[in-house]
């Protein structure tokens, strides 16, 4: 027995009205009309939209080509500095030691020269000491 | 459901895929808005048609739907104000017909539900018809109808309650009549 008051309840209409508002199925004649209108205009129309994604895609990648170039150009720079800079920075180190080795070398042979010029002096004062003691005997 | 493709340089949306997809959307959007089964296959072919000349504007399966949605909702009202022009004469008859159609389905209450929503006033009956055809909320349908919020909630409030009369009442002399 149907109730007096069908809708007590807003979500029972809602319910309803959501039911009663399900999509229906379009004719099968629309199908076919919208497909016979697109016909042969929008080949052509894809094509050309295929066309220019293309294009632009080629001019993107000739972009994108020549920036990986730019790049790896900065790359080689920037290793070809790094290169320079610690050949010299090796370089200065080098002269600095070989600078270090050739001072000692020249103390080293003034000592020796004054060492030398010490024990002759002493010869000579021996020898001379020696021709006294020689004398007095 | 709908399909995601990825946006690309020589890829297009498949126009046959998305027109497999909503066409009932279109369809059904067309006809509980103007009422006519004639005029709402004649509203979703130009729906389609523009889908089809603006394609390469189309980002993702979601862009689709909302565009088409969009489209046919403002073509569908479009259609309303050229047969106001005309003489609501033509409005009345299209109406009763509509009517007429669907108290012959299998659902009577339910079919009643649905004529009804053909004498709701246009704005209330499209955001109605957003909120329980499409279950969209009112924040997508203030988007999809380019309409404040405010107005939209106002709107569904209305035509709900406006509906609700309409239904108990046309109801109780369906029962009646049983």
């Amino acid at each position: 027995m149907p109730s007096e008051k069908p809708f007590e309840h807003i979500d029972e209409f809602e319910r309803e009205l959501r039911h009663s508002l399900e999509r229906q199925p379009a004719p099968l004649s629309l199908k076919h009309k919208v497909m016979e209108l697109r016909g042969p205009q929008r080949q052509v129309h894809v094509a050309g939209v295929v066309e220019r994604r293309l294009q632009n895609r080629g001019q993107i990648l000739s972009i994108r080509s020549a920036t990986r170039r730019h790049s790896r150009m900065i790359w080689l720079e920037r290793i070809a500095a790094s290169l320079v800079v610690a050949a010299v920075a090796g370089g200065a180190v080098f002269g600095h030691y070989a600078d270090e080795r050739r001072r000692g070398e020249e103390a080293k042979q003034q000592v020796l020269t004054a060492l030398r010029i010490t024990n002759r002096a002493l010869d000579l004062m021996s020898e001379h000491l020696a021709e006294q003691d020689n004398q007095k005997q | 459901m709908a399909t995601d493709w990825q946006p690309g340089f020589e890829q297009l949306p498949d126009f046959e895929r998305l027109f497999d997809e909503h066409q009932s959307m279109v369809f059904s959007l067309a006809l509980r808005m103007t009422g006519d089964r004639g005029l709402a296959e004649e509203i979703a072919q130009d729906v389609f048609m523009e889908l089809d000349r603006n394609i390469a504007k189309i980002e993702s399966a979601q862009h689709a739907c909302f565009w088409l949605r969009r489209v046919a909702m403002s073509r569908s009202t479009d259609a309303l104000r050229r047969r106001r022009v005309r003489g609501s004469g033509q409005w009345v008859e299209i109406v009763e017909s509509h009517l007429a159609q669907e108290l012959d389905r299998d659902s009577p209450l339910g079919s009643r539900v649905e004529a009804l929503l053909a004498t709701l006033p246009e704005a209330q009956r499209a955001a109605i018809v957003l909120r329980y055809q499409e279950d969209l909320t009112p924040e997508e349908i203030a988007t999809t109808l380019g309409a404040p919020l405010a107005t939209v909630k106002s709107h569904l409030q209305r035509g709900l309650k406006l509906l609700r009369a309409k239904a108990e009442s046309k109801l109780k002399e369906y029962i009646r009549a049983v």
